[in-house]
């Protein structure tokens, strides 16, 4: 009597009779006698007598062709064996096609899935290879049935599904006071605690670099300013000591000098105590500058990532008013403004402004004069973006303008968007946090199949009622996920578990990472909310209030759930606005497939991004941040808020500040401004030109063009997959 | 009260000037450039008439937006405009960047057309001329027009910063 049936990953599952009628009857009909049920029960029967517990797929399908081959319908038996190898065929052909398009380095968007790795290279290729496999496993392997059917119906994408088996953790802000005060271990070599500010860059590199191949996200450093600036005090007193050694003079007393700000002056006619104070400061602000290009050059330049990446990190700051941290801020604009080898515009670290009234925005404030100039930067150089410390998600009531430490109590993102701030297992900040995994929703996908309800209401109903289902599945993905990653163990993140996430200091090695990831966020992401809206009203937010106030209602309760969903399974979910690179043309094209071209939403390569005015419809940034801000209260996982700018930009870094403006009016939280920006690899020119073919002044044909994907930067457009160069193809600017 | 003969109003233009800017685009200009990029503003009797206090209000409704003047040739309407630019002054805060046809000393030496000039903060002036065309310069099309400021220029030097690639 057969039980169980070994499947051909291993697993085994409940003997079916069902299955085998299914598989026959199947067969019979595409003969041309057609289906005999009674037939194919009686085989199914036969071979559950099998004097067998469990059996193999394998093994059962020679069972049906030998009793098909003893029966009188043989030509069923043929119809059976043609299907079987050519199912076989497939499974095999599927992952050979995949390996000879990376092998081969065709551009597909499967070797383009991920616009900063150059899957070309060899380490690149192994990736793919790596990544490609795993995928399969994840699906065959580590989802339950259900979670599977919605993922291979396209209703969710689980995102970095390749890493899944890993148990890796998405991405982390990096408490970089705690590495450079105490040293760290990573496995080889040991690193002592910083002394200088050519030591601390360099170890805030390392930092991220390592945690990089713990992780499957971005990297972060949540408050760049403070971290670095005990560092251009000790330079100068270094310098000081210098002084003093060479002319034999003791200067120890001008080491604690109150120095207003680190500027550098030339020395003619300074005399004294002042002159030797200007030259330590001029020494210091050099080495500061040296410093901080090290820092973004080793961030452009090390592929630490698996698959020849750089790392994904990002960088925030704009908040240290000390004079220390006001000359790391300004150098690190002034490296990113004059850019990286001959002057290129630097990829990583993404640069984000930490934008507060009182501190930076403000006129009157301490550091507007670095603001002033950080739009200047970001008019050139695409960085930094701004995160708005005013919008009242963003506020913690324990900020204090006084406290040494009150970046602890800054929200700081990660360059692309994720943002985790609140906390119900812990204290509210982003450092030693970060999100676990996060999976999208295809909301775009349930409201097609509600279209064809004719009244309003009940279409609307019946897509709630989806939505439900949908988040219901998502939450137990997540949660499935969540209780397999937690069976790691420490030693699999020497450096994350040991250093950086937020209690891990008490873990020992063996230990499991259970204790501490509930201090992750788990986020529940949505995609094409404009298309969503143009299938269930017709039309989309940016062009009709009633499809905005449905848009609103969506997103209000899928939040709501999230949090339901946070007490019930006791973790922190929060909902994303997805930043959807390889995920932008998945759906469609899946969609698309099933429902054929509907105008307006299946007619693009691409969904919008996550709640964003179409990229297509032209209206003004006031506009589009009116219609997106809500947005962001609702979406504490994550979100940002793009504004396209036509003309140059650096003809115009006063639209910039204007652009921070609008989103300090109506409390968005994070935000950037996107340009063109053209530069001929030849000779350096550079333009704003939406599409240049020919340098202007060499005629040369190597042009680099930089946009922004995601919140990062591309060095080339050549890199992106075909949706998101569809969607940039229809990009307008906002005017 | 005063109307002006509209071709077309952008909101929040970044294009026509620093910063966000409604740029209200006139219609009829006698200068016919050769090589003008929009020749359909030429026509006198093109576009469609606003009275000042509608065009105010365009203005007044957006608290980001400063304002452009171009055309067409906005000193061709030159009452109209003054009354509008005279308003703006007077109930807003906000900045007049002008482009016109003429130069800067042909308006000064016309009783007529320098009413304008007083409520202007920056005029860029001078015909296009297509051998001078130069994509790169800042709010311009031909190296012979000039931006003129008319009221004083912020000069914003942040101490300690590297020195910003000139715009042209």
């Amino acid at each position: 009597m057969v039980r169980n049936v070994i499947k051909r990953d291993g697993r085994v599952v409940e003997f079916d009779k069902k299955k085998i009628i299914d598989a026959v009857t199947r067969a019979m009909d595409v003969t041309d006698e057609g289906e005999d049920i009674v037939l194919a029960a009686e085989i199914a029967a036969a071979i559950s007598k099998i004097a067998k517990e469990s059996m193999s797929v394998e093994d059962i399908q020679d069972h049906v062709e030998m009793e098909l081959m003893n029966s009188t319908r043989k030509e069923v038996a043929k119809k059976y064996i043609a299907y079987r190898n050519q199912r076989n065929l497939a499974r095999k052909a599927k992952s050979r096609e995949i390996f000879k398009e990376i092998i081969e380095a065709q551009a597909t968007d499967v070797t383009r899935e991920n616009a900063n790795m150059n899957a070309d290279t060899p380490a690149g290729m192994m990736m793919k290879f790596a990544s490609e496999s795993t995928k399969s496993f994840v699906d065959e392997c580590l989802l339950s049935e259900d979670v599977k059917e919605a993922v291979t119906n396209a209703y969710i994408h689980i995102h970095d599904k390749d890493y899944y088996p890993t148990k890796s953790l998405t991405c982390v802000q990096h408490p970089l006071d705690k590495i450079l005060k105490n040293g760290f271990f990573a496995g080889h070599g040991e690193s002592r605690p910083a002394k200088r500010i050519e030591t601390a860059s360099i170890l805030g590199c390392i930092s991220m670099e390592t945690v990089q191949n713990e992780m499957h996200g971005g990297q972060a450093i949540p408050a760049f300013d403070f971290y670095m600036a005990p560092f251009v005090r000790k330079a100068y007193q270094e310098e000081i000591d210098k002084i003093s050694d060479i002319t034999g003079i003791d200067y120890s007393r001008l080491k604690d000098f109150a120095i207003d700000d680190y500027i550098k002056r030339d020395l003619l006619g300074i005399q004294g105590d002042e002159r030797v104070i200007q030259h330590a400061i001029n020494m210091t602000v050099s080495r500061v500058h040296q410093s901080m290009e090290a820092f973004i050059h080793n961030m452009n330049s090390i592929h630490s990532r698996g698959g020849n990446q750089v790392v994904f990190s990002s960088i925030n700051y704009g908040t240290d008013t000390s004079a220390e941290g006001r000359c790391v801020i300004r150098e690190i604009l002034n490296t990113t403004y004059e850019g990286v080898g001959n002057g290129s515009t630097a990829i990583f670290p993404i640069q984000i402004w930490k934008k507060k009234r009182g501190v930076s925005y403000l006129p009157e404030d301490r550091n507007h004069d670095l603001y002033r100039f950080a739009c200047k930067v970001s008019a050139r150089r695409f960085f930094p973006n701004f995160i708005n410390l005013d919008a009242p998600f963003n506020f913690h009531e324990q900020w204090r303008a006084d406290d040494p430490k009150r970046y602890e109590y800054e929200c700081a993102t990660m360059g692309c968007r994720t943002r985790v701030f609140e906390n119900r297992f812990g204290p509210k900040t982003s450092i030693g946090r970060g999100n676990l995994s996060f999976t999208t929703i295809n909301i775009v996908r349930i409201a097609i199949e509600c279209m064809g309800i004719e009244d309003r209401n009940d279409r609307i109903q019946a897509f709630f009622q989806k939505l439900d289902w949908a988040l219901d599945i998502t939450a137990k993905q997540l949660c499935e996920r969540f209780n397999f990653q937690k069976t790691a163990l420490k030693k699999q993140f020497p450096l994350l578990m040991g250093a950086l996430w937020v209690g891990s200091e008490g873990l020992e090695d063996t230990d499991t990472i259970e204790k501490v990831i509930n201090q992750g966020t788990l986020g529940i992401g949505f995609i094409g909310l404009a298309e969503t809206l143009i299938a269930l009203t017709g039309k989309h937010h940016g062009e009709s209030e009633e499809a905005q106030e449905l848009g609103l209602r969506i997103v209000t309760y899928m939040r709501d759930k999230a949090n339901e969903y946070s007490e019930m399974f006791k973790h922190n979910f929060s909902v994303l606005a997805t930043p959807a690179e390889g995920l932008s043309g998945r759906f469609t094209k899946l969609d698309r497939k099933k429902f054929g071209i509907i105008p307006g939403i299946t007619d693009k390569e691409y969904y919008t991004n996550s709640n964003h005015v179409p990229v297509y419809y032209n209206c003004t940034p006031k506009h589009k941040a009116e219609i997106e801000a809500p947005y962001h209260d609702l979406t504490r996982g994550g979100h940002i808020f793009y504004v396209e700018i036509d003309g140059d930009a650096t003809h115009n870094p006063e639209a910039i500040m204007s652009i921070v403006d609008i989103m300090d009016k109506y409390n968005i939280g994070y935000g950037s401004v996107n340009h063109n920006r053209n530069r001929c690899m030849d000779c350096g020119y550079e333009n704003a030109d939406a599409d240049l073919a020919e340098c202007p002044k060499c005629h040369g044909h190597n042009i680099d063009k930089l946009q922004r994907i995601t919140g990062y930067l591309v060095g080339t457009t050549g890199r992106w997959n075909n949706a998101k160069l569809a969607e940039l193809r229809d990009r307008v600017v906002h005017k | 009260m005063a109307k002006i003969r509209i071709l077309d109003i952008i909101e929040e233009t970044m294009a026509d000037g620093p910063g966000l800017r409604t740029a209200i685009y006139c219609a009829g200009c006698a200068h016919r450039c050769p090589g003008c990029h929009n020749p359909q503003s030429w026509d006198f009797a093109g576009g469609h008439e606003m009275t000042v206090d509608e065009l105010l209000d365009i203005v007044k409704a957006d608290e980001f937006s400063n304002v452009s003047f171009s055309g067409g040739d906005p000193f061709y309407q030159a009452e109209a405009f003054t009354e509008l630019a005279r308003r703006i002054k007077e109930e807003t805060g906000k900045t007049i960047w002008c482009w016109t046809g003429f130069t800067y000393e042909e308006i000064l030496a016309d009783g007529r057309l320098s009413m304008l000039l007083p409520y202007i903060d920056v005029l860029v002036d001078g015909p296009f001329i297509q051998e001078l065309r130069d994509p790169e310069l800042m709010f311009r099309g031909s190296s012979n027009q000039r931006i003129i400021y008319l009221t004083e220029k912020e000069d914003d030097v942040i101490p300690g910063t590297v020195p910003l690639k000139p715009a042209k």
